[in-house]
């Protein structure tokens, strides 16, 4: 009964369902209430799905079911979905482990527009898929396999914490398999708090001076007076 | 004056134990998991002796780095003291 309440309330008259123009990028963000003023911890608890549109219905499926192996574990097919013009659809799951999906939109009917064609570009690479796994022999059993089945994949990447490999799928979409290489720390935190904060510094003192920032080398050297500041007299 | 900081995890490690091995360099450790590497001269890295894989490579002074990079090549970075502010 909970679980239907909810879900009225969430279908009903709220300004998100109703307002189609209600949108975070245009708030002013100096109105909205930072957590540690409520006391109020919020929890999430990893990954239930990602979700991306496609125009290539057979393709997507025969891909993520057929060839990479993931199981299709839920489809839902719908009429339109409640507000007018909206085209009928596919939402289809695929099983990514640990209670995570990938899931994918097919609108009936409908033409991929031309900002959804995919570029050769990291802007666009930038919105992707990073699946984990749990050793550096399940990394080399991806890679092998994959290539096998004649998928081609990157070489091996080693970032700071994680080591990756990268390809796409039929819809131009990248994906990633990694490692974590090691936990993360605290001192990674604060790191990496000490690394946007100069960098916010930097842009906000350019941005006065109507410049910007044109590299990381301007980051990292307010980067050292932050941690000066921070690791105290030397 | 060149200063480098480096964050005390295993990646970076080897950005320390290279510094070590050059005595022109002075080396110090922060109880606040930040390693200091100092120099009154050019600071030179080279990703090889460092076993370091690019993409590391390339984030080598996430850290901080009082100093200007004269120049970051793929295999060997050399950083000059600078007037710029930090």
């Amino acid at each position: 009964m909970e679980r239907n309440t909810l879900h009225d309330k969430a279908a009903s008259d709220t300004a998100f369902a109703k307002d189609r123009a209600y949108r975070t990028q245009d708030v002013d963000l100096s109105t909205l209430k930072p957590a540690k003023l409520d006391g109020v911890q919020l929890r999430l608890h990893g990954v239930d799905h990602t979700a991306r549109p496609t125009w290539k219905l057979r393709d997507t499926v025969t891909f993520y079911r057929d060839i990479l192996g993931l199981p299709l574990v839920h489809t839902i097919s719908a009429r339109g979905w409640g507000q007018p013009g909206h085209p009928d659809f596919l939402h289809f799951f695929f099983d990514a482990g640990k209670g995570a999906t990938i899931a994918f939109f097919y609108y009936i009917g409908t033409d991929r527009p031309e900002k959804f064609i995919p570029e050769d570009h990291y802007f666009y690479s930038a919105t992707h898929t990073a699946w984990g796994v749990e050793s550096e022999a399940e990394l080399h059993q991806w890679k092998e396999t994959l290539e096998k089945r004649g998928i081609t994949v990157s070489p091996y990447t080693r970032h700071e914490i994680l080591e990756s490999i990268y390809f796409r799928d039929p819809n131009g979409y990248p994906l990633e398999i990694t490692l974590r290489l090691r936990d993360i720390h605290r001192l990674d935190a604060k790191d990496a708090e000490l690394t946007l904060e100069a960098a916010m510094q930097m842009e906000d003192e350019l941005r006065a001076k109507e410049d910007r920032l044109h590299d990381i080398d301007t980051v990292w050297r307010r980067k050292a007076k932050l941690v000066e500041d921070y690791i105290g007299a030397h | 004056m060149v200063v480098v900081y480096v964050l005390d995890v295993a990646e970076f490690h080897e950005i320390v134990a290279s510094a070590q091995r050059k005595p022109q360099y002075r080396v110090r450790r922060s109880d606040k998991g930040y390693y200091r590497i100092e120099s009154d001269t050019d600071i030179v890295f080279n990703r090889k002796e460092m076993k370091m894989k690019p993409a590391v490579w390339y984030g080598l002074f996430t850290g901080g780095l009082n100093g200007e990079i004269a120049e970051f090549g793929r295999d060997e970075v050399r950083v000059i003291g600078t007037n710029k502010p930090l």
